[in-house]
């Protein structure tokens, strides 16, 4: 997944670059100035070049292509009519009496996972700013959850959290907090927590990676002089250390969120959306319709998605913007 | 932080363009003096089985010397789909592996080559079983594959703890399950009695018992209609097999067993905590290799039958076949031939735990003995235990499976009646059979 975002970063960039190389003689700037706008502008469009056909080919076209098909009837199971059917294929996605709990369902599962994640995520990295012994062994361990598989993680919190063999339940009888097992993933009120909680432990690694780099941006010399000022540990946390990293810390839940909305491996490893459905966020939903063979619903809930997390970077991104402007007044 | 990431995605865009360009190159470099290639694509991969073809393929070569085969193994559950995305291109595939579940909407879409001529008077349909031949034409009057052997289902249980529950023989019928499986069923022990399938296929066993209750009266040529062209949930008889399913569950399943797929339901028998699972043949080697359970601990018995003593065997079935843009026919159809016949199609079944296809397997003695013998138990009695064409090659199936599997949930979990699932399932295969025509 980051690597995808990476992508679509790298991509606008020659898009960007081009409108500049032909206004190439700009009224009379420094001699570098010139010199920047033409030729090293073609090389830089030159060095993006590659990568700008590789994107085009493999991510645009591809989703320009996979798009129409929301559009046509476009079923597995018969190809040889593909005809453009207007809207029906959205109004099916909506007639669909599942489509309220799947919604309903995703923003809680962004929601219920990203709090925690930033929560838990923060207080690691502050935690790991400190030099004590060890350090390089603590923040490797806590970093190690972010290098395994989406769906992996699924299959194994789907064994600790096993009704009648699992870990979990295992635990807490031992503990005394339960006295009888607990079917975790066969209720569908405790199966949404459990699928969440897996979530929690596997992405507060990315906020504590994020985090940490950007607090080890921060001079020292600011909490020096906090100090000196007699400021408290919390008053140093909200005037130092979250305004500075303020900008990190919007971007990385704005990625978050987008990640975690696209993220169905978890969820089709621990529940496979069951039971009863009761578990399907929009992107495991998509994936169901398109196992069904039914691609073109399934590509109008992928438009939709696009559609909606567009929206969603746009407000989120001014209105992340809007609080710095007013910061610096 | 920027930069690294976009020379990075540089190196990999130029990395991604080098190997395409390298192996289109040699993909393209098939036909050199004389030798013909063949690419050859499976879909239920696993590595044992990847390694067995690799062993009969080697064999091929060296009876076809001319003849080059290029094993695919895509990740099992990516394989049908990535076959799709081939076919659709109409060219790198040669021989294929067909399912059940796939014939359907590949032959439809014109991707199968029908190989019925070429396989009339083939040596190798005599030494079959009927149910082979039968699904060597699984779309009537084609042969877009021919079967490699049958996935079926058995009940696995524990000879020891029939025992002590003062039972001297394994269940019979699904209402000796019931009696037997509710008797052991001890949680506070954590020991249960029946590994119960709630959750992904679930459904696929609630249909095998309504199936048995209504064995007089079942459709041969489609296992989900009655011979009078209603459904089968729309029995009498069903509602029985229903009530007795889901009583099952309340009385002799663990609780979490609503969500219990089959990873749950093959380990619950084999660490040793359940009495009784239905399932497929392959399921004997895991429970082979269980530490928990020894080998004189369980065994396998027939298929359980409805009230009439009958029932019927859902067979499913999967083979090889040709792709229609294959431009090498002639020796695609040799490789098919070969793979399904004699030494190597005994060899692929009994390593694969698969039902065989060969009628040789009755009398061998792998087959004859322990847990395989219920399987030759069941082909031998074939009034006792049906051979019914399951509808899997409908181009609603999955969709029937999914919404299938959610009903069955809701009734596990109270949210709808057994009554209102038979219901629901009979307008849904009602509907659809009158959309077909």
């Amino acid at each position: 997944m980051p690597a995808s975002s990476a992508h679509t970063t790298a991509a606008k960039e020659p898009a960007a670059a081009r409108p500049t190389h032909p206004k190439g003689a700009p009224p009379a700037p420094g001699r570098r100035k010139r010199e920047f706008t033409t030729r090293r502008g073609l090389v830089i469009a030159a060095y993006m070049a590659p990568a700008a056909i590789f994107v085009a080919i493999f991510t645009y076209y591809p989703m320009v292509a996979g798009s129409q098909m929301a559009f046509r009837n476009w079923k597995l199971a018969d190809l040889t009519d593909t005809s453009w059917v207007g809207l029906k294929n959205f109004q099916d996605v909506f007639a669909d009496p599942a489509w309220g709990t799947v919604l309903t369902n995703t923003g809680v599962w962004v929601v219920a996972s990203i709090v925690p994640q930033l929560v838990i995520g923060f207080a690691l990295a502050l935690w790991l700013r400190r030099r004590f012994r060890f350090r390089g062994v603590y923040q490797a361990l806590i970093f190690f959850p972010w290098a395994i598989s989406g769906f992996l993680i699924g299959i194994l919190f789907r064994w600790l959290f096993n009704g009648e063999f699992g870990v979990v339940n295992d635990l807490l009888q031992k503990a005394g907090i339960i006295d009888e097992p607990i079917g975790w993933l066969s209720d569908p009120q405790t199966a949404m927590a459990a699928v969440i909680v897996a979530n929690i432990w596997y992405g507060v690694t990315f906020f504590a990676i994020m985090i940490l780099a950007a607090l080890q941006s921060i001079p020292d010399e600011l909490y020096e002089a906090a100090a000196l000022d007699g400021a408290g540990k919390a008053r140093t946390l909200f005037r130092i250390t979250i305004p500075y990293i303020r900008t990190t810390l919007a971007l990385t839940v704005l990625l978050r969120v987008i990640w975690i909305f696209n993220f169905p491996d978890l969820i089709f490893g621990m529940t496979g959306g069951g039971p009863n459905n009761e578990t399907h966020i929009v992107s495991t939903w998509m994936i169901k319709i398109t196992q069904q063979g039914d691609y073109g619903r399934a590509s109008a809930i992928g438009l939709l998605i696009v559609a909606g997390l567009l929206l969603f970077a746009i407000f989120f991104l001014l209105a992340t913007r809007e609080r710095k402007e007013a910061r610096s007044r | 932080m920027t930069k690294p990431v976009k020379s990075g995605t540089a190196a990999v865009a130029l990395g991604t363009a080098a190997v395409m360009v390298m192996s289109g190159c040699s993909a393209m470099g098939g036909g050199s003096g004389g030798t013909v290639t063949l690419n050859m694509v499976e879909s239920l991969t696993n590595p044992t089985r990847t390694d067995l073809l690799k062993d009969l393929i080697a064999d091929f070569e060296e009876q076809h010397p001319k003849v080059q085969v290029n094993l695919i193994s895509p990740p099992t559950e990516q394989a049908d789909q990535k076959m799709q995305q081939m076919l659709q291109s109409g060219s790198g595939v040669d021989v294929l592996e067909v399912r059940d579940l796939t014939v359907g909407p590949w032959s439809t879409n014109g991707w199968l080559y029908d190989m019925k001529k070429d396989l009339d008077g083939w040596k190798g349909w005599k030494a079959m079983t009927g149910n082979a031949v039968n699904a060597g034409e699984f779309i009537k009057g084609h042969t877009y594959f021919v079967p490699y052997g049958f996935y079926g289902l058995s009940l696995f249980y524990r000879t020891d703890l029939i025992k002590e529950a003062g039972f001297s023989k394994p269940p019979a019928s699904w209402a000796d399950l019931e009696k037997q499986a509710a008797k052991i069923h001890d949680p506070a022990k954590r020991r249960y009695g029946y590994a119960f399938r709630g959750g992904a296929n679930g459904n696929s066993n609630v249909t095998a018992a309504i199936s048995a209750y209504v064995a007089d009266r079942i459709d041969p040529e489609n296992g989900y209609q009655l011979k009078d062209g209603k459904t089968i949930f729309s029995a009498p008889e069903a509602q029985d097999a229903v009530d007795m399913y889901f009583k099952l569950f309340k009385k002799a399943s663990p609780k979490s067993s609503v969500s219990w797929g089959y990873p749950e339901v093959v380990e619950g028998f084999s660490n040793g905590s359940t009495a009784f699972l239905l399932q497929d043949p392959e399921v004997i080697a895991t429970v082979r290799e269980s530490k928990a359970v020894t080998e004189k601990q369980w065994n396998t018995a027939p298929l359980l039958t409805g009230p009439s003593g009958k029932t019927v065997q859902p067979l499913a079935t999967a083979g090889w076949g040709i792709a229609k843009g294959s431009k090498h026919k002639k020796e695609a159809v040799e490789l098919v031939k070969f793979l399904s016949e004699g030494k190597a199609s005994t060899t692929f079944s009994k390593k694969n735990s698969l039902v065989p296809i060969q009628k040789a397997a009755a009398s061998d003695p792998f087959y004859k003995t322990g847990p395989w013998s219920s399987y030759v138990t069941m082909t031998k009695n074939p009034e006792k235990y049906q051979n019914v064409v399951q509808p899997r090659s409908v181009a609603w199936w999955t969709e029937w499976e999914q919404k299938a599997d959610a009903d069955v949930q809701k009734v596990l979990l109270g949210k709808m009646t057994p009554k209102q699932l038979l219901a629901e399932w009979d307008s849904f295969w009602t509907e659809k059979w009158k959309q077909e025509k």
